[in-house]
């Protein structure tokens, strides 16, 4: 730890990220496939501000509020959500690789959603609800694979989940074989993480209820991750109740990564990287790391959905693929000089 | 964090933030949610007639009248509607609508799985046009939600897609263009049908990919259109885009392999690499230089449809058409402009 943990260190550091994260989506709004000034940016949200909405050009109104607001939402809900579930398994499982993609959380969401789409073509809500059922049921299976003698083994953990993650992408390809080329190529691209379709409003508030949920859940065990850090032993003999705290983390991790992946398909390295650029920063203690990880990751896939708009606009990318493209150097860049 | 108690007060005062700063988040969202709402409502300002019709996937679309701005968001729509003369009207179009050439020149809106919604909508269409066949459902329902009118073509087999371009005449208001467009092409196709009475079909493989060897299944308007060109595909099967040993190919042995390329000289030229190729330079049709090329319309399901079958018919069974030398008579009618 760089220096002890206060609160106004924590409330300033999440005050200027959130300045960081308000700068992005100002950013985000203003920048698009249809060019939008800065002024007229200015003027339409000082109307929403004063509730005189009549007055927008009905056009801009839909582009802004109705496309790119939700859209923004949207990418700040499941990036703070990956990252947020990133944090919590790098604790529990002290491996600094850990993420819910290498636990197969991504694959199990990404398979419910292609049965979905077999089984009930044409019925929008079933299949992120199916990605989501996929999530949960993976992170079961990979929590009783990864047990050793009643104890939750990382070593084992790890391997399980990178084992189902490789099952379960061998039945998504099994099935993709049978999807009909429409259907084909909407799942590649959903598989490469896409945010560019609207959420409908009912989902929105499952999502920020989850969200909320989830992070509080998480943040609740901040201080025993801390000592858990340090050591299983050591935490249980300072009165951790280190397999409580280790539950309470698994379950909400993987709901905010189920949640992520339902609406958004798999996108990478969010929860890989954002934690470990704030502990970079801000140092390793999770009453910290926990906050500014959520901001963290939403600035991240704010500002990679924004590229995605822009790069080769009017056609969209996925952002699962921008975030990989940048996340990765990224990362590498960080290993290194932690160990130099 | 050597003394417990210091730790627990650290504690609850971090636990203080962590509650204001839940707070905080759960009001920005909401508010950004009233933002939303308050906008949601009176989409259009005054609009005329409304015209409420059943589209071709079952849903109900209530269609601003009359039908001035049109974004097609497929190739196939696109060249429908140039054919029907309502070029001026197409506002937008997606990066693969390649024919006809004016097409190109028509604003952009993405890609066909992903276009960009805020391009639609900015072009603020009367109408956008898609088909089942190729954009997602996602984006329907997105467009849908925005309160953009969007009618869903579906076209299965040749007759399908022939209804399917007098409906979205209708639909766009030009009805009595639809009707002498589809008139002529069903004319063409049933001096086609006249002509082949009698004759053989011809057993054909159709390649749509050839590194892995990809087909079409029996259910494809593809697998239509080369019945009513004399063919008859050796893959029977459900999928549509089934992967195909080659092993089966050579098995059956097809008569033809037919290609479809924008480009079929070149691509003539380049399929003789296929005599040395594995596995290929066992098929007989190989061996004896029985390979098509078609131009690729016969890929999409638009009027030019029409041209691409008698092209292959003409090269399959140049018998049946001895009387009837290739003329300006496969050019596209309906007008093209």
């Amino acid at each position: 730890m760089k220096q002890p943990l206060t609160l106004r260190r924590l409330l300033w550091t999440c005050a200027a990220l959130l300045v960081v994260l308000f700068g992005a989506v100002l950013v985000a709004l203003k920048v698009g496939a249809v060019p939008i000034s800065m002024t007229d940016l200015a003027v339409d949200l000082g109307r929403v501000i004063f509730g005189r909405t009549a007055q927008m050009q009905s056009d801009y109104r839909l582009i802004i509020f109705d496309l790119r607001l939700p859209r923004i939402e949207l990418a700040i809900l499941v990036g703070a959500a990956l990252s947020v579930s990133g944090a919590g398994f790098q604790a529990l499982l002290r491996n600094p690789l850990a993420d819910p993609y290498v636990l197969g959380v991504s694959s199990g969401a990404a398979l419910g959603a292609i049965i979905a789409l077999i089984a009930y073509p044409g019925i929008p809500l079933v299949t992120p609800l199916s990605a989501f059922l996929g999530a949960t049921a993976t992170i079961a299976a990979v929590y009783f694979l990864g047990r050793r003698k009643g104890q939750l083994d990382s070593t084992t953990l790890l391997l399980a989940g990178i084992i189902a993650a490789s099952f379960l992408s061998a039945l998504i390809i099994f099935l993709m074989t049978t999807l009909s080329g429409r259907d084909m190529r909407g799942m590649a691209f959903w598989l490469m993480g896409d945010l560019s379709t609207p959420l409908q409003e009912s989902l929105r508030w499952v999502f920020r209820v989850g969200l909320v949920a989830g992070v509080g859940a998480i943040y609740t065990t901040a201080a025993d991750l801390n000592l858990i850090a340090t050591g299983e032993r050591e935490a249980m003999h300072l009165g951790v109740e280190v397999t409580r705290v280790k539950l309470v983390v698994y379950v909400s991790a993987s709901l905010l990564t189920g949640l992520a992946v339902s609406v958004s398909g798999a996108i990478g390295y969010v929860g890989l990287l954002v934690p470990h650029m704030m502990r970079f920063l801000f140092g390793s203690d999770y009453r910290i790391l926990i906050p500014t990880s959520a901001i963290g990751g939403a600035i991240a896939v704010v500002i990679a959905d924004t590229l995605a708009r822009r790069v080769m606009a009017p056609t969209e990318l996925p952002v699962g693929a921008i975030l990989a493209i940048f996340g990765a150097p990224l990362f590498l860049y960080l290993l290194r000089r932690r160990f130099a | 964090m050597n003394d417990p108690n210091k730790y627990y007060r650290q504690k609850l005062r971090v636990n203080v933030a962590r509650a204001a700063a839940l707070c905080a988040a759960l009001v920005l969202f909401a508010a950004g949610n009233a933002a939303a709402q308050t906008t949601g409502e009176k989409e259009k300002p005054a609009p005329g007639a409304m015209v409420i019709v059943k589209d071709e996937a079952g849903r109900s679309v209530s269609i601003p009248q009359p039908v001035r701005r049109i974004v097609s968001l497929a190739p196939s729509i696109t060249e429908t509607l140039f054919a029907l003369g309502a070029a001026d009207r197409v506002v937008g179009v997606t990066d693969y609508c390649d024919y006809p050439l004016e097409a190109q020149k028509k604003e952009k809106v993405g890609g066909l799985v992903n276009p960009s919604l805020e391009a639609i909508v900015a072009l603020r269409p009367d109408l956008v046009l898609v088909t089942t066949s190729i954009n997602r459902i996602q984006t329907l329902d997105a467009l849908d939600r925005l309160n953009v009118a969007t009618y869903a073509a579906d076209a299965r087999g040749v007759e399908g897609v022939l209804r399917s371009i007098g409906r979205l005449a209708e639909v766009i208001g030009s009805a009595s263009d639809g009707k002498a467009l589809v008139a002529a092409l069903q004319a063409r196709l049933d001096e086609l049908r006249r002509r082949l009475t009698g004759v053989t079909p011809s057993r054909v493989l159709f390649v749509v990919w050839q590194e892995p060897l990809i087909s079409v299944g029996r259910d494809t308007f593809l697998a239509d259109a080369l019945r009513l060109a004399g063919a008859e595909s050796i893959i029977h099967v459900k999928q549509d885009w089934p992967h195909i040993s080659l092993e089966e190919v050579v098995r059956q042995q097809p008569e033809y392999l037919v290609f479809a390329s924008a480009h079929a000289e070149e691509e003539l030229a380049a399929l003789v690499a296929l005599k040395n190729a594995p596995g290929w330079r066992d098929l007989k049709a190989v061996q004896e230089n029985r390979i098509v090329v078609v131009s690729d319309a016969i890929n999409r399901p638009a009027p030019r449809l029409v041209d691409a079958i008698e092209e292959l018919a003409r090269q399959l069974h140049p018998a049946a058409f001895a009387d009837a030398p290739r003329t300006g008579a496969a050019a596209p009618k309906g007008g093209a402009r």
